[in-house]
């Protein structure tokens, strides 16, 4: 897997290249037969800080773009998490149940939220940023927060 | 340290965030309510400036660390110092246990803050009760290490 990555004060963030960015911050991997695995970026579990519960939406359940895919529970909020492809869920990933915390460990990879079997993934990529241009996306992000401070 | 403390606790520093005052409320309660006889609290700070008192303590008696997150500043501050850690615990694991005690607030927690310290507390003071008689001959005698 390869990466970008952003430095922004004492943080830095990366971002794999392979997969495709709803703005809000949740990865979509287009996979075999139309699925597509779908997790939090690691600007967003970053951001979002220790994910002390992580409640994803059972298999079977039909959501479109933008949509309640999951939520999360962290030391600093309950987050909402918006699916970036319509579809129905057909994988749920477990692991999360007992280990949420793989979100903040292994956000690409052992923490993956859901595969989802996409019912217009076309269409939903093209509302999609690649990893450069979410890069630019967490940029700007991340420098109204530091105006903030 | 006095003879018969014979259990460190160190808590996180986490200044400004709402599971570092659980992680210090919850030492507060073992040292000063729950198990004040046999437990002492060393400031995380003083351990990594090199007070000497600090790194004694920590040298000559097993030593409980009180992370608020996973970043367990705590834990391998003492690691780092050249210490062994005997026990962990940590906040954000007790809140997964206790999902109904959600803390909020940072100088004074809420409720529900107050009550995860509390059970944290009683968690860490079953820990020093079992490192009491693990390391009976660590600072003194009592009834345990007879």
């Amino acid at each position: 897997m390869e990466f970008l990555e952003l430095t922004v004060d004492k943080f830095t963030f990366r971002f794999a290249t392979d997969r495709y960015y709803h703005p809000d911050g949740i990865w979509a991997l287009p996979e075999e037969d139309n699925r597509v695995r779908i997790g939090l970026s690691d600007f967003a579990q970053q951001s979002n800080g220790d994910v002390a519960f992580a409640e994803v939406k059972p298999v079977g359940t039909t959501v479109a773009f933008g949509e309640e895919v999951a939520s999360i529970e962290t030391i600093k909020a309950n987050v909402f998490i918006p699916t970036p492809v319509s579809g129905t869920v057909v994988k749920v990933n477990q692991a999360l149940e007992v280990r949420p915390e793989l979100i903040n460990e292994d956000p690409y990879g052992e923490g993956w939220l859901a595969v989802i079997a996409a019912s217009d993934w076309e269409a939903d990529r093209a509302r999609l940023l690649d990893a450069q241009a979410y890069v630019e996306r967490v940029r700007e992000i991340a420098e109204e927060e530091m105006k903030k401070r | 340290m006095s003879p018969n403390r014979r259990v460190v606790i160190v808590p996180c520093s986490g200044i400004g965030k709402t599971f570092g005052t659980v992680s210090r409320e919850a030492a507060y309660t073992v040292v000063e309510d729950l198990r004040p006889d046999t437990t002492e609290l060393v400031a995380l700070s003083l351990l990594v400036l090199g007070d000497e008192e600090a790194r004694a303590a920590v040298a000559e008696h097993p030593t409980i660390t009180i992370d608020g997150c996973r970043l367990a500043c705590a834990t391998k501050m003492v690691q780092e110092s050249g210490f062994t850690v005997a026990r962990s615990f940590t906040v954000l694991d007790a809140f997964r246990k206790h999902r109904d005690l959600k803390p909020e607030g940072i100088s004074s927690l809420n409720p529900e803050g107050q009550k995860l310290a509390l059970v944290l507390a009683e968690e860490v003071a079953e820990a020093v009760d079992e490192l009491a008689k693990v390391y009976p001959d660590n600072g003194g005698s009592d009834a345990d290490s007879a």
